[in-house]
């Protein structure tokens, strides 16, 4: 088992660096989905954060115990609850767009989305309110009071938008159940692993497992660094 | 401003009315008036509502009820707020300055006015050479001292030729520099016609600065047993000390560049 794991590591390594068109297609497929996903549901969900943090309405408080809750929820119930949406007989039935790319950006938007408000709220609440008192006197009007208070938190929130971004692209529930894992069209990373492991072939699942392995490292990198930046100031 | 008839107050409130969450009624003041070109010193213990009052006065904070007399009209509290922008400006007691260039800092309130880049730029340097401060243009207001943090953030409100200026404990942590430098930029701003309000639990920094004073006490405003030097007897000294600081400031500011 030992000598196939090491044949196999070998071989995946060889694979990604001889640019196995199969193997990028899959890591292609990966990055477009969870970026576009990402870059919707990022400044959706701190637009609304920045409300539960500063705006004062009634229904406040439950709506941000609801958010936390949600925080943590299944990606294979999103993956469900999308897919009943998606389906036939669903309410967007219509549009076609189960087993798609798109199906697995919008799955991916609603799991990034419960991910990034509550977060992106703990940082915004736990803020200096003087930023926001500090441009209202200065007559910003609320939009632009708003886009500062992030400004002066980009560190923070930058960290939120990129732990949400590993949270997409490693998840695999939805998009297993959405993208319907259809080759050289919405299969991704760990659906690949997934399906490749299920046959035994485990050299391009462990290739897939690197380059996660690696951007998980990247991330962490560059994560180190913003705080460090952060903390300078 | 130019040209403010100065027997009437710029801003007026009357009925202010604030309770706390608790219960507590906080606020309870019949009156408050600003004029333009003077100073009012307002004082009591901690936790008795000045800052409240203040953030109310700008537009930061509700009250629950409030009459504003601003610019000829008498509004209610929520719908004068929108005519407050820019025109009476609040400063925090802890001046907040944005993680950006000390010249960014003073033109943010600069953008939306329909100032060409030539015009805010212009005003910026007049404003910072007039509160000798021209050296810390482009550095960032992160790493300034807490008493040139304080001064830049009186030339920010500057530039907006705010009417009337809230100042919340300016001169609390500041050293004997420091506070001197801050008196002398206060008393700029009211010869330049604008209506000051400032709280504080030190009054001899005030002395010859402050042409009222009035004591928050139980939520409402009183005229204080124990009184800050009024300006008007003072004004001699005050117009000696103004020539002196300005050749003091120009002096230490070229030495500072060299």
């Amino acid at each position: 088992m030992e000598e196939n794991l090491g044949h196999a590591s070998l071989y995946a390594l060889r694979l990604l660096l001889s640019g196995d068109p199969d193997l990028w297609n899959i890591i292609g497929v990966s990055f477009s989905v969870s970026v576009r996903a990402i870059l919707i549901s990022a400044p959706a969900a701190m637009v609304l954060a920045f409300l539960l943090a500063y705006a004062r309405f009634p229904a406040r408080l439950p709506l941000i115990s609801t958010l936390q809750s949600l925080q943590s929820i299944p990606t294979v119930v999103v993956g469900l609850l999308v897919y009943m949406l998606l389906s036939r007989r669903g309410l967007f039935g219509d549009l076609h767009l189960l087993f798609t790319q798109t199906a697995m950006v919008i799955g991916q938007i609603v799991i990034a989305f419960l991910f990034v408000v509550p977060m992106a709220h703990g940082v915004l609440a736990a803020a200096d309110r003087r930023a926001w008192e500090t441009a209202r006197t200065l007559g910003a009007a609320p939009w632009r009071a708003m886009f500062t208070v992030m400004t002066e938190l980009r560190f923070g929130l930058l960290a939120v938008a990129i732990a949400a971004f590993a949270r997409i692209i490693t998840e695999v529930g939805t998009s297993i159940m959405v993208g319907g894992n259809i080759e050289s069209v919405t299969r991704n990373i760990p659906t690949a692993i997934a399906l490749e492991t299920s046959k035994g072939e485990f050299a391009q699942g462990i290739a897939l497992g690197l380059v996660l392995l690696v951007l998980a490292l990247l991330l962490n990198v560059f994560l180190g660094m913003l705080q460090g930046k952060g903390e300078m100031r | 401003m130019n040209g403010v008839d100065v027997s009437l107050p710029i801003l007026r409130l009357t009925n202010i009315r604030k309770t706390l969450p608790t219960g507590r009624r906080l606020l309870e003041i019949d009156e408050l008036s600003v004029h333009a070109g003077h100073c009012l010193l307002l004082t009591g213990p901690n936790g008795v509502g000045k800052t409240t009052l203040l953030k109310i006065l700008s537009g930061l904070d509700p009250a629950d009820h409030a009459l504003v007399d601003y610019g000829g009209t008498r509004l209610l509290w929520p719908a004068a707020r929108r005519r407050f922008r820019r025109d009476v400006i609040y400063l925090h007691q802890q001046a907040y300055l944005f993680d950006r260039s000390v010249t960014d800092n003073i033109t943010y309130g600069l953008h939306g006015l329909g100032l060409s880049y030539a015009q805010i730029g212009e005003r910026v340097q007049r404003a910072l050479e007039w509160s000798g401060l021209s050296h810390l243009a482009g550095r960032n207001a992160r790493e300034l001292s807490g008493g040139e943090k304080q001064r830049i953030a009186l030339v920010r409100a500057l530039v907006l030729t705010p009417h009337v200026l809230l100042l919340d404990e300016p001169f609390a942590g500041l050293d004997e520099e420091s506070r001197e430098r801050t008196g002398f930029l206060i008393r700029r701003l009211k010869s330049e016609q604008v209506g000051v309000v400032v709280t504080s639990h030190e009054l001899l920094p005030l002395a010859g600065i402050a042409d009222e004073h009035l004591e928050l006490c139980e939520g409402r405003l009183v005229r204080p047993a124990k009184t800050v030097q009024r300006a008007s007897t003072t004004r001699r000294l005050r117009d000696a000390e103004l020539h002196g600081h300005a050749a003091y400031l120009n002096t230490r500011a070229g030495d500072e560049a060299n």
